[in-house]
């Protein structure tokens, strides 16, 4: 059988290359794209062979299996209010899951209360540099681990991602919650406390560019997050995640996007970093429809996650308000 | 004139300073004291001066009438050396940190103030190349305004050939923090201004870890509005291992140890030989940072003028260490 899929939005870039996965993977079909940008929508939609909805209202009506839900962040709980009534079966929610620990609290427990599978699109899950890492960890190839020092590193987005009312802030909303979920997967520990110093030192604006996290785990385990957007037009990529995990027996650094080539093109006047390292998308994705035909997929985040991984970047601007730390 | 130069500690600075007072224009080694004369007799042999063990400062200052006082005894011995050597009105060099507590920081610069001696702290990676050359452009605009700065500082927890490895006891080094992230918080300051406060978390004052390994992250706010990320290991088995990164409205700086070394050494193993690859960054004599620091302490005693690295100065990089101790300590925000 092959699942009906619809697409709630283009906002968030990630959608092209969920929609890339999907149109790839034979057991599915993108039933139609939805977009309030008629433009983007109509545009998207030619591109990947399918139908256009000016409204996520029409496009449920299709009856989909399962919907990818990239529209702004803080667009996010009315899609999956509006994909739970209409009876999807399972919902992938870019992230973060919400600009609020109630908005996600409400999303985790509606479809909970109606048997709808809520997944958060966290890729790093499926990088095979993380699960190697994830592997010598668990077999105890460093000793018991202290900690883990992170980076999120980018460039700024601009568009929505800088307007507040829509992303819910700048660069620590953004970028807290892919290391703090890929943290407290491999740890298997919640955050308790996380202290933030935040600042807007690369565009000047009323947004946050910078943030330094030092985030306290169940069991004493500590680690530090920089989320900035702190990468110039000039930088050969567009950013990083890196973890430096200590433990009492060794180190492991992973530095995810390494496996690139370098590439010096005279028509760009910048050096470029090509990336090979495989892809995560097309096994998000895949778990994504697994879990639409109602398989155990251990390896994808859950609502739960995405709720917990975006309480630390909640807890971020809390702590930079009150210039100390604060519980998760 | 030449500078009659005593050097005071004969521990893994001592070594090193012995071997560039032997290289240092205008300046000549002229005593070594240790604990004792099995540790000194040695290095005064090597460098054709003269022994002397614990205690025998008074004999040392009347015996070989030194100009200079190079301290590189453990840091809670540097109060007591720079009182002596600043009574005796000598000039002083003194390792970091400049002491372990901030009682001892305020004895040194009254001892220094009253005695109005010259002064300069070993706050050695102010004169590294690398370091050197990333100040200059930051002061020259390369990065714009700095918002960001991550520096690093990685390495196995320090070895001693005596028996007394005093690195590993927290309360006399101050561990990772006090002891070696300390070279980051002062050029820290040089570089990008005064320090408001301070957090972090580590291993500190965690006894499971005491004596076997130290780690800390430690997060800086400056006067500026800029933030900066330290990292200090004592948990890396792999080799030493520095990085910087300075990002600003402009630009961003990086530079790092590993991938900077224009030399890497493999050998096979063999016999109880380990075959590892040491990467080398070797420079011309006259770069080498730790005859920089020295030299530029006798050229400022020749001149007259202030030496580079004063005792105010590294009284504030001590105190952003004492402060970042007292944060992991008890998980609260220290202003400064």
């Amino acid at each position: 059988m092959t699942l009906k899929i619809g697409i709630l939005s283009f906002a968030h870039m990630h959608a092209y290359s969920y929609a890339l996965a999907l149109k790839a993977n034979p057991g599915a079909v993108i039933t139609g794209i939805a977009d309030p940008d008629p433009e983007r929508g109509q545009k998207m939609a030619a591109e990947f062979g399918t139908t256009y909805y000016a409204t996520d209202a029409e496009l449920l009506a299709e009856g989909l299996d399962g919907v990818v839900i990239c529209s702004e962040n803080v667009r996010h709980r009315a899609a999956v209010e509006a994909s739970v009534a209409a009876g999807v079966k399972a919902i992938l929610c870019e992230k973060p899951l919400a600009t609020t620990v109630e908005d996600a609290r409400a999303m985790v427990d509606l479809c909970a209360a109606k048997g709808v599978k809520l997944a958060t699109a966290f890729p790093c899950r499926y990088s095979p540099p993380f699960l190697r890492l994830k592997e010598q960890v668990q077999s105890g190839a460093i000793g018991k681990v202290v900690s883990i020092r992170g980076t999120n590193h980018g460039t700024m987005p601009g568009g929505w991602f800088t307007d507040k009312a829509l992303s819910g802030g700048g660069a620590v909303i953004d970028h807290t919650v892919h290391v703090a979920d890929l943290n407290r997967w491999l740890l298997g520990a919640e955050a308790t406390d996380v202290y933030a110093e935040i600042g807007n030192g690369f565009y000047h604006q009323d947004w946050d560019d910078t943030g330094f996290l030092t985030i306290g785990y169940e069991g004493g385990v500590f680690a530090t997050l920089d989320t900035s957007w702190s990468r110039p037009s000039s930088y050969p990529t567009w950013g990083d995640v890196t973890l430096q995990v200590v433990g009492t027996e060794g180190v492991i650094d992973l530095d995810m996007f390494a496996q690139n080539v370098v590439v010096y093109d005279e028509r760009a006047g910048k050096a470029a970093w090509h990336n090979w390292g495989s892809g995560t998308d097309a096994g998000l994705v895949a778990d994504f429809l697994r879990l639409v035909s109602g398989e155990d997929v251990p390896n994808l985040a859950t609502g739960e996650d995405g709720l917990q991984a975006l309480a630390v970047a909640v807890a971020a601007y809390k702590s930079a308000d009150a210039g100390q730390a604060v519980a998760v | 004139m030449t500078y009659r130069v005593a050097l005071i500690g004969t521990g893994n600075m001592g070594k090193v300073h012995a071997q560039q007072w032997s290289a240092v224009s205008g300046a000549e080694l002229v005593a070594v004291e240790a604990c004792t004369y099995e540790e000194s007799g040695p290095i005064a042999k090597m460098y054709n001066c003269e022994a002397f063990a614990f205690d025998e400062f008074d004999d040392l200052i009347r015996k070989t009438s030194p100009d200079i006082v190079d301290i590189c005894v453990p840091t809670p011995s540097h109060r007591q050396y720079v009182e002596r050597a600043a009574a005796a009105g000598k000039a002083i060099f003194c390792e970091k940190p400049l002491a372990r507590t901030m009682p001892d920081c305020d004895a040194i610069v009254a001892a220094v103030e009253r005695n109005n001696v010259p002064f300069m702290a070993g706050h050695v990676v102010r004169f590294f190349p690398e370091y050197a050359r990333a100040k200059a452009l930051v002061d020259g605009g390369a990065v714009g305004k700095p918002a960001a700065i991550r520096v690093a500082r990685m390495a196995a927890m320090p070895t001693l050939d005596t028996e007394d490895n005093w690195y590993r006891d927290p309360d006399r080094s101050g561990g990772v923090v006090l002891d070696m992230i300390i070279h980051d918080f002062d050029w820290l300051r040089f570089a990008f201004g005064p320090v408001t406060r301070v957090y972090a978390k580590g291993l500190y004052g965690k006894p499971e870890y005491r004596g076997s390994m130290d780690y800390a992250l430690v997060t800086l706010r400056f006067e500026s509005g800029a933030v900066a990320h330290v990292t200090g290991s004592w948990a890396h088995p792999g080799g030493f291992q520095t990085t910087i990164e300075i990002a600003g409205d402009g630009g961003i700086i990086e530079h790092n140890s590993n991938t900077s070394a224009p030399l890497t050494v493999a050998l096979k193993a063999t016999g109880n030989r380990v075959g590892v690859a040491v990467p080398e960054s070797p420079t011309i004599a006259e770069e080498n940072p730790y005859f920089c620091e020295l030299q530029a302490f006798v050229n400022a005693l020749k001149a007259g003028t202030t030496p580079p690295v004063t005792v105010y100065d590294a009284y504030e990089a001590t105190k952003i260490a004492l402060a970042v101790l007292e944060s992991i300590e008890t998980s609260k925000v220290v202003t400064l």
